[in-house]
């Protein structure tokens, strides 16, 4: 009795989840094995996949580095944040201010701001004169666009710890510094040992979502080479017919790529000591 | 040295005041190093933003506007900003309504029974934190067309799915600390169904709740991709745009115009929920 009521609870939310995860990830599936064409008869075959493997290795790799720098500057600039916000007093109150306004920001909104800040005609440009300055909007580094990203996410993966520390961490810091320990010790053996799975957890978040996200690279890249994303989505809009199933079969790469990585984060959270 | 351990209640304010966590010179001037230097990153991205809101005529070198006005808000309504506002805060209230009560469901399923394959119903619901909205779009752009939906509809059932991880996860952590005992008094004092909801449950949840809420709410205000792909198009809202101001060059002040539109609803919420629970903890204490 009490398990079907349980079942008729979820029901909804997993009724419409099933119908757009599982849905849409088998129909990109079919259409990028041919099996959902426009017109014509299906026909089961891997051109689609074949066409776009000279392009993967290098959008793979673009992916995943923009996703594993701004996944880096996210976490050391949060964890930096939530440490001040756990000092408390006036510098902290400040911090716990400023860090939340980028919380509104939606992506495209802080991709055009980042744009209108670093770009070659940008606020810094003004500010630093003209002649030298750096490529940072469309640069081979991909500067503006892990600035965009690591910008937004910092202010997440803080908000994360901090909503951990403030619940878990206050008494034994306290007895740490009372029993005599110095900063460093306490942030050593109390602070980032009770921070961890937060930061794994939030950390894995940020990856996955960087390594899936299209807006902010398309903004503020550059056009040749183009992460996976980007690339999917400038075949999927192309008048061809057949880049269709070329922009599908990207996003299944996308996506086993993604799931794998959310995987792979799962098994090696399970190996932190202090996971509930 | 005497030593008085502080009770267990005793907050980290406490602390803070009487010296415990006292810093030495050094620390004292590296911390407030960091303070600003994590200030200036936060906030730097915004100070061009409201210059350029003003901004009437800002050309290349000057480092302020040259003049200052409001004419991009003109141009920025001439883009269609107006009907965009409406059309981004139909597609946030109705993601908002339909992921709020579906995670507060699942939630309380999971919290208190255990449904029949828990853990393979909680995957498929946490699932959309790892999949990659886009490819999720290419799929469903062609079972929408199929199955002739219209594109409102699809846009708001993909934005809910993608709002359930958030709502669902903030509602079971509040149902982790939420105390049975109330429902069954008020059950046991003859109160029906419908009053332990309205009175007891509900008023309880209502941080997590408001929490919640505003997270599906950011989902449907915020996106870009899915309105883009699955409307094809057809449904206009600020982040597109922002997204087609942006992608052109010259027009950075209605650029920003359109930014801090998009910006300020959830804002707005967000201050209005800081006041709200400010005022609620000033009338207890």
């Amino acid at each position: 009795m009490g398990n079907r009521k349980a079942t008729l609870l979820v029901l909804p939310a997993t009724v419409i989840s099933f119908f757009v995860v599982v849905g849409g990830l088998l129909a990109a599936l079919m259409q990028s094995l041919g099996l959902l064409p426009f017109a014509g008869p299906p026909t089961l075959n891997s051109s689609a996949y074949l066409t776009v493997a000279p392009d993967l290795p290098s959008a793979v790799a673009l992916s995943f580095g923009i996703a594993a720098a701004s996944t880096l500057i996210a976490v050391i600039f949060g964890f930096v944040t939530a440490m001040l916000v756990m000092r408390g007093r006036f510098g902290g109150r400040l911090i716990a201010m400023v860090s939340t306004w980028s919380i509104p920001f939606p992506h495209l909104v802080g991709a055009a701001s980042m744009g209108l800040l670093l770009g070659d005609a940008g606020f810094l440009a003004r500010i630093f004169g003209t002649d030298s300055w750096p490529e940072l909007v469309g640069g081979p580094a991909w500067i503006a666009v892990i600035a965009a990203y690591s910008w937004k996410e910092s202010a997440f993966v803080a908000l994360v710890v901090t909503g951990v520390l403030l619940t878990r961490a206050t008494a034994y810091d306290e007895t740490a510094a009372l029993l005599g320990a110095g900063r460093l010790r306490r942030l050593r053996h109390v602070l980032v040992p009770l921070s961890l799975p937060a930061l794994g957890v939030s950390a894995t978040i940020v990856f996955v979502y960087v390594f899936g996200s299209y807006e902010v690279a398309w903004l503020l890249g550059r056009p040749y080479p183009e992460p996976l994303p980007v690339m999917a989505l400038r075949l999927f809009s192309s008048a061809s017919l057949s880049s269709r199933p070329e922009a599908a079969a990207l996003a299944v790469v996308t996506t086993i790529v993604a799931l794998g990585a959310a995987g792979l984060a799962a098994l090696a959270l399970r190996r932190v000591p202090l996971w509930q | 040295m005497a030593v008085i351990l502080p009770a267990p209640a005793e907050s980290r304010k406490e602390a803070t005041r009487n010296g415990l966590f006292a810093s030495r010179r050094l620390g004292r001037w590296g911390r407030w190093l960091l303070v600003l230097a994590m200030t200036v990153w936060f906030l730097a991205p915004l100070l061009p933003l409201a210059l350029w809101f003003f901004a009437e005529r800002w050309s290349f070198p000057g480092i302020l506007p040259q003049e200052w006005g409001t004419g991009a808000v003109q141009e920025a309504l001439a883009q269609g900003a107006v009907p965009a506002f409406g059309r981004s805060l139909g597609v946030a209230l109705a993601v908002m309504a339909v992921a709020t009560p579906m995670g507060l469901l699942a939630a309380r399923a999971f919290a208190f029974h255990r449904p029949h394959g828990a853990g393979f119903l909680s995957a498929l619901v946490f699932a959309p934190l790892a999949l990659p909205p886009f490819a999720a779009a290419f799929g469903l752009n062609v079972l929408f067309l199929r199955l002739h939906l219209p594109p409102m509809f699809g846009i708001v059932l993909v934005l809910a799915v993608y709002a359930l991880p958030y709502t669902t996860f903030t509602l079971r952590v509040a149902y982790g600390a939420y105390e049975c005992g109330f429902e069954d008094e008020a059950r046991m004092l003859g109160a029906s169904r419908w009053r332990v909801l309205s009175r007891v449950h509900l008023p309880l949840l209502a941080p997590a709740l408001m929490r919640a809420a505003f997270l599906a709410f950011l989902v449907g205000w915020s996106d870009y991709v899915v309105t883009l792909l699955v409307g094809g198009g057809t449904l206009v809202t600020v982040p597109l745009l922002v997204a087609s101001a942006a992608a052109g060059t010259g027009n950075d002040a209605m650029l920003s115009v359109l930014s801090v539109t998009a910006v300020l609803p959830p804002l707005v919420l967000l201050l209005g929920a800081a006041i709200h629970t400010r005022r609620r903890l000033g009338v207890r204490s």
